[in-house]
């Protein structure tokens, strides 16, 4: 069976300061999978992420969204940045950052209401954090405040999901308690592409992977090439990970 | 109009547009860019009035708030060569632009009202009797309009894009992927805080004119985790000090800009050490509770972990532990107080609440579940992260 391309990105080349960070992607993500990107440090799977969404321009090539630009499909994707890229002292609750991700729908502007509040709550009770939706977000555990950004992904109600890093920093509850989040969104046949850095973890929770290292190295179903030859690729040294299927 | 009432009202409309934008520079962590601002228009007001001939002319506004965007600019092109680091950037560009100005001054403009200490210090003394004349009608003091034009004009930026600006100061990367440009945002707030700073500049001058931008909106911070009761806040604490200030100045015959400043800072001074939950004596005492609470619990673990009578007597307890016993009386209090244990015969016991909360305490320390110690929270400082 032959699904729908979610997202395909066309000899991409980002640089920091002529320095290349990635180096000429090609990349086809079908609909509907959970998807893991994997890579050591400095492998620039943030940054691939973060070009596909348009918050870094980059140098050469394209990205679409079913076929689109990504200007023109903003309402279809969602986006999990790292935990640690914003300040948790910012003087707000968890029912207002969630609501934040509701903003795209209203445009400039318009003002959140009643609506955007009430799936806004709905979206923390599914993550498990409704009883804290008036707590201010610095007295949150790392695990809370991780599951506030799902919640808020959540309620853009996209069809495509980003996350950088859901795992960093969250106990094996929450971990868990993410992952089932993240399959139920595939089952809902929704994209989830997700930067990953457990490769332990890689099989059990993903059914696709890619393999980056400033250049793509491997995209596919991970029963098929989640092996030894691509980790070795990826990671330069010989990496031996028992994979079990 | 009294010349007394100008003064003041030209103070706290000036002081309230500041404190506006400062909220979201302090939230930025670009406090210092205020600074760089408030010295680098000197030289578009310096050229506009060479053009305009005019003090008062709305041009020199624009002519200024221009050279604040020009700051921003160059602040973030030299930071983006990757050379030097952002503090050091500012650092680098307003003298430069600041010493433009003061020699175009110099080498102009001698004859005019327009000096290096008006410029530093602001001249709210002499800003009543700058009246604005239409058709021999008076309007009251030109100054007082300008800042209010501007006032009306932050308000309306703040109100339009209010839900923008939040989402912007908190997440760069998700306010760009949902279609806010945070660039644009970025360079609107920067004119507003230019603008705002050039208007407030005539009243206050080009270094006071900061503490009115930062002061308001860091005691703010210490008081409120809620952005609009800190914006209420600041606004609030910069009428009330500019108010406050003048009348500070009336009694000490002194300088009503600097009056104003130093009463914001004592103002932030009081915050910063008696804020509920933020201050330093909150903080301290808090602390304390934190230490003397592990002890209790340390203590419980203890009579938990302990049955027989010889390891629960009193006195075994403070070699035990290895507490001096000014500590161990006061966690003996601090455990009865919460009835949690009972003395009897100098032989400590726990009580059931005693056990139900060493209980609890266990198993949120293994589990890590906020929800188990929902209840306990209000009693207890421990928990609270």
């Amino acid at each position: 069976m032959e699904s729908k391309i979610a997202v395909a990105v066309d000899d991409l080349t980002v640089a920091y300061n002529y320095k290349p960070v990635l180096w000429d992607i090609d990349l086809s993500i079908p609909e509907g999978v959970l998807m893991a990107i994997v890579g050591p440090n400095g492998a620039g799977k943030s940054t691939l992420i973060k070009s596909i969404l348009g918050i870094i321009d980059p140098i050469a090539g394209s990205v679409a969204i079913y076929g689109k630009p990504y200007v023109k499909q903003r309402d279809k994707v969602a986006y999990v940045p790292q935990k640690g890229s914003v300040d948790w002292d910012f003087p707000t609750t968890a029912l207002d950052v969630v609501m934040m991700g509701t903003y795209g729908s209203l445009g400039w502007i318009k003002r959140p209401g009643a609506k955007e509040k009430k799936r806004s709550l709905e979206a923390l009770e599914k993550v498990g954090m409704l009883a804290f939706k008036n707590r201010q977000i610095s007295q949150l555990s790392g695990g809370q405040q991780q599951r506030i950004f799902l919640a808020r992904a959540l309620v853009q109600n996209a069809a495509i999901y980003f996350m950088d890093e859901p795992f960093q920093g969250v106990d094996a509850t929450t971990e868990i308690a993410i992952i089932n989040i993240l399959k139920e969104l595939r089952k809902a046949g929704k994209t989830v592409i997700v930067v990953h850095h457990d490769l332990q973890t890689v099989p059990e929770y993903f059914d696709w992977v890619t393999f980056l290292n400033v250049k793509h190295i491997a995209t596919g179903p991970v029963k098929d090439i989640f092996n030894d030859d691509n980790l070795t690729k990826t990671y330069g040294i010989n990496y031996k990970v028992a994979v079990q299927q | 109009m009294s010349p007394m009432l100008d003064i003041q009202l030209i103070a706290a409309v000036t002081a309230a547009a500041c404190a506006i934008p400062g909220v979201f520079l302090v939230l930025r962590k670009m406090a210092l860019i205020s600074d760089a601002i408030s010295h680098s228009i000197l030289p578009g007001i310096v050229i506009g009035f060479f053009i305009t001939h005019d003090l008062a002319s709305p041009w020199l506004i624009i002519f200024a708030a221009f050279s604040g965007i020009i700051t921003v600019v160059l602040v973030e092109l030299i930071q983006k060569t990757g050379l030097v680091k952002e503090d050091t950037a500012i650092g680098l560009v307003f003298p430069a632009l600041f010493s433009i100005g003061v020699i175009l001054i110099a080498q102009n403009a001698n004859d005019v009202h327009l000096d290096v200490d008006a410029v530093l210090l602001g001249d709210l003394v002499y800003a009543p009797f700058d009246r604005l004349m239409i058709d021999g009608a008076d309007f009251g003091p030109k100054g007082l309009w300008t800042i209010s034009i501007t006032l009306v004009i932050t308000l309306l930026f703040l109100l339009a894009f209010y839900k923008e600006l939040k989402v912007s100061t908190f997440d760069v990367g998700l306010s760009s992927a949902l279609g806010f440009s945070p660039v644009i945002l970025h360079y609107g707030l920067m004119s507003v805080a230019s603008v705002t700073t050039v208007a407030a500049f005539d009243a206050v001058g080009a270094i006071l004119v900061v503490a009115m931008m930062i002061a308001p909106a860091a005691a703010a911070y210490l008081l409120t985790t809620d952005l609009r009761k800190m914006l209420v806040l600041s606004v609030l604490f910069g009428v009330g000090s500019a108010i406050g200030g003048y009348w500070f100045a009336r009694w000490l015959d002194a300088s009503i800009s600097g009056s104003i400043t130093t009463v914001l800072g004592i103002l932030f001074l009081l915050i910063y050490l008696f804020a509920p939950s933020k201050g330093l004596i909150a903080v301290l005492f808090r602390q304390n509770r934190q230490r003397k609470e592990v002890s209790l619990l340390t203590f419980l673990l203890h009579l938990n972990n302990h049955d027989s009578e010889n390891e629960r007597r009193v006195a075994h307890l403070q070699e035990h532990i290895n507490w001096r016993k000014v500590r161990a009386n006061s966690v003996l209090q601090l455990a009865e107080k919460n009835n949690m244990i009972t003395i009897d015969n100098q032989i400590v016991s726990l009580t059931d609440k005693g056990l139900e909360f060493t209980e609890k305490a266990l198993d949120y320390i293994i589990t890590n579940k906020d929800e188990k110690i929902e209840d306990m929270k209000d009693d207890f400082f421990l928990f609270r992260g």
